[in-house]
């Protein structure tokens, strides 16, 4: 059984921030990615540091020495430890998704307002 | 011929034929200088051979097996089918070599800072070995000198003898003016995967000539301090391949670790697999763990191995290093820390021994497999 937690406005978390709040008496990371919401458990699985402080990131890639691209902006979280890279989309490691931190699944309930001033909740 | 004791006591392991990836065969500068042009032939009868003498002390004086072994004492003077003969004598026959992988003597060449010198005695020495061993014995299997200094030099010297169809490989000596992932190196090894040859990196010349001092921390004492700072260059080597990502540029290209130790890529793998994971994002060409890249692109030799204080310790580090895919057995003859096919393994079972005495290097060099 999950339970909504109410953790803040819509307009609290812009796209491109995140927030940590409590819900559950868990710390988690809420994570605004381009409009969309999502929710990853702030301990990472290396060592179990506070994933969500880290920095966040594209994916970059290269088609060879010295070449650097950029892919899903914004959608990856380094972990401010050792820097290994999570999918926040997902709370999967990138190159190895069978390490992972616990992902939520997060809603926003407007109750007849605005996006804006809607609720961000967490289902824990 | 009486065979030597260790091949006798082994006999039954030995009933196979091997795969011996490192024969040291001499090059003696007076058959040698027959190759090179007039001028440089003049110039090695006035000056010498500009060989970078040993700074450090060797094995043994000569740093070859004290016995009367690496060379007829009684040719007098001795050419290079007296040699020969005593090699097939010594090695070739009582160890059941299949085939026997050349990697010369004296890679001087490689410390000169006189390039055009150093590119005229790899193109003599390469043609000396062409005609003189390789032509001796169908077992025999030879390595292409260059003058690493100079790719481009270098890459002519690989397009000129590497299709000689008993050529199998382009050496170099660990010592070196930049770690060999660098793109300077390019051209060597588009001339590499061209001709098909695997690009051997074999210890020596660390300090000497033109090369950097054999340690970071600068140049050490001793002969068994050299020895001890040998990984440390090849690690370097190794590290700088994959980090440059020359293995997503030249997905081809195999690189042989010759003589610097084995079971130290055990634990640099774990180590540069774990970094990895953290900073991959500043290498992004890098794409798979480098030890997916040691797997594919590298191979190790084995001599002189390492025998960890327990049994279990050495099979577990033998998998680390991915020995059933990327081990090869080899002997060093005739130097003074030779490993004798036949004494220097525990013993592995068959298929493993297999790979790593025969079907590796089968698989590296494109050799066939054992007649009859
Ligand atoms: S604790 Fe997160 S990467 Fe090590």
């Amino acid at each position: 059984m999950t339970k909504g937690y109410v953790v803040g406005k819509v307009a609290d978390i812009p796209a491109g921030s995140k927030k940590l709040v409590e819900a559950g008496g868990r710390t988690i990371g809420v994570f605004n990615v381009n409009g969309v919401f999502y929710a990853l458990r702030n301990v990472c699985p290396h060592q179990g540091a506070e994933l969500c402080k880290g920095l966040i990131k594209p994916y970059v890639v290269s088609s060879g020495p010295g070449h650097f691209e950029y892919e899903r902006e914004g959608e990856i979280i380094r972990c401010p430890w050792h820097q290994w890279e999570f999918d926040i989309k997902s709370g999967c490691m990138i190159i190895d998704p069978a390490t992972r931190t616990k992902s939520y699944e997060v809603t926003v309930e407007t109750f007849g307002v605005s996006v804006e001033e809607g609720d961000i909740v967490v289902h824990v | 011929m009486e065979e030597s004791e260790p091949a006798v006591k082994n006999k039954k392991r030995l009933k196979k034929t091997i795969i011996d990836c490192d024969i040291h065969n001499e090059t003696p500068m007076n058959e040698v200088k027959e190759y090179l042009p007039r001028f440089y032939r003049d110039m090695v009868d006035s000056f010498g051979a500009r060989n970078v003498s040993s700074i450090y002390l060797n094995g043994t004086p000569s740093g070859r097996l004290i016995e009367g072994e690496s060379r007829p004492r009684s040719a007098s003077p001795r050419t290079t089918k007296d040699i020969v003969n005593h090699y097939r004598s010594k090695l070739l026959d009582p160890f059941h070599l299949e085939y026997g992988i050349l990697t010369a003597s004296d890679y001087s060449t490689h410390t000169l800072p006189d390039i055009d010198f150093a590119a005229a005695i790899a193109s003599a020495k390469n043609d000396y070995i062409a005609e003189r061993w390789l032509a001796e014995d169908s077992r025999l299997k030879g390595s292409v000198f260059i003058p690493k200094q100079d790719p481009a030099l270098s890459a002519k010297e690989i397009n000129r003898v590497g299709s000689h169809p008993d050529v199998v490989q382009v050496i170099v000596s660990s010592g070196a003016e930049k770690p060999y992932g660098h793109r300077f190196y390019y051209p060597i090894y588009e001339a590499c995967v061209k001709h098909n040859l695997p690009f051997t990196i074999h210890v020596s010349m660390e300090g000497l000539g033109m090369n950097p001092a054999p340690t970071g921390a600068g140049y050490v004492t001793y002969y068994a301090e050299y020895r001890a700072a040998r990984p440390q260059v090849m690690a370097a080597h190794l590290a700088s391949f994959i980090y440059e990502g020359v293995f997503e540029r030249f997905p081809d290209l195999r690189v042989v670790l010759q003589e610097s130790g084995v079971m130290w890529i055990a634990p640099a793998l774990w180590k540069m697999d774990q970094d990895w994971k953290g900073l991959r994002h500043q290498t992004p060409w890098v794409k798979k763990p480098p030890s997916e890249y040691f797997r594919q692109n590298v191979r190790v030799t084995s001599q002189p191995l390492e025998i960890p204080p327990d049994r279990e310790l050495f099979d577990k580090l033998l998998t680390s290093i991915h020995a059933n895919e990327c081990l090869l057995y080899c002997s060093d003859y005739p130097h003074w820390d030779f490993d004798s096919p036949a004494k220097a393994f525990p013993k592995l079972e068959d298929g493993l021994w297999e790979r790593v005495f025969y079907q590796n290097a089968a698989d590296l060099y494109g050799l066939p497999q054992r007649k009859g």
